[in-house]
């Protein structure tokens, strides 16, 4: 089996991969598949000019190479 | 691309004035910067408002922005599902809404068979829940960062979903034209510096070309 890391962020852009674990579909394909949630953000400074936000927003992990891929 | 294409409406109060985007000029709507609110509400109210009278604002998460619209902090928030489902359970009103596409993002050392197998996987899974949508709403409704939220206002059940709303495709590539569209888009907002290239920007190596959508 082939160890593979994702980040789950929302669940709605997420869902297909969350059904293929729970009915075994990665494993049936030899993939051992691990799932790391993004880091939620909590209250947040309010501005209106967008260079003001990190673009990496929650997706931490996957800059850090602990995930192998991300949907966003 | 992702499977899931996703959609972000632009949501009122309940008893709010608004009722089409053309009146949110210079009102406050709150996004998540550089994620899908941000970009679908600026393709959404650059069609009805001169861009200098889009006002977006950062406010994070779906919670902060839905709640922050809940209370009138802001005019309109953009919110994906289940907290579209949770605001039109609730009375809110939608005055716009669109269908957007994501990418999956591969680290550079994924090889091609590792990738092939996840998305035969995945296509697998999308031709489930597209069987029976309601089926697999309980991932939607249960999951612990919305769940919790939504308690307070009496949380949601699979039948207050308009599943249509809910799209998932099988992974497919992004073409040159959808790239190139974007990339322009992008840089014509500023979102991104004119100096990258669209060629850097996705690297098709090792999708399938085969995936097609449904």
């Amino acid at each position: 089996m082939k160890k593979v890391v994702s980040e789950i962020s929302g669940v709605v852009f997420s869902l297909p991969w969350l059904v293929a674990k729970d009915n075994g579909l990665f494993e049936a394909e030899g993939i051992d598949m691990e799932f790391v949630k993004a880091i939620r953000t909590g209250p947040v400074e309010h501005t209106e000019n967008p260079e003001d936000v990190n673009p990496i927003l929650g997706h931490v992990a996957f800059e850090q190479g602990q995930v192998s891929i991300y949907r966003a | 691309m992702r499977s899931a294409v996703a959609s972000q409406a632009i949501m009122v109060p309940p008893d709010s004035p608004h009722n089409y985007p053309g009146t949110l000029g210079n009102q406050p709507v709150a996004v998540n910067f550089h994620a899908g609110s941000h970009y679908v509400g600026l393709r959404l109210l650059e069609g009805y408002l001169p861009v200098e009278k889009i006002k977006l604002v950062h406010y994070g998460s779906p919670i902060h922005r839905f709640e922050s619209m809940l209370n009138g902090e802001v005019a309109a928030a953009v919110v994906m599902e289940p907290w579209i489902a949770l605001g039109e359970k609730l009375g809110c009103k939608t005055v716009a809404e669109g269908h957007y596409l994501g990418a999956e993002n591969a680290s550079e050392d994924m090889d091609e068979e590792t990738f092939a197998a996840i998305n035969r996987a995945v296509e697998n899974a999308v031709d489930l829940i597209n069987a029976d949508k309601r089926k697999y709403l309980h991932y939607l409704i249960d999951d612990p960062s919305f769940a919790q939220a939504a308690a307070k206002y009496g949380g949601l059940t699979p039948e207050d979903f308009h599943l249509p709303r809910l799209r998932y495709t099988r992974p497919a590539v992004y073409t040159d034209e959808m790239v190139e569209d974007t990339y322009n888009w992008l840089t014509r907002w500023g979102l991104l510096s004119d100096l990258a290239c669209s060629a850097d920007l996705v690297d098709n190596r090792i999708a399938e070309p085969a995936s097609a959508d449904d």
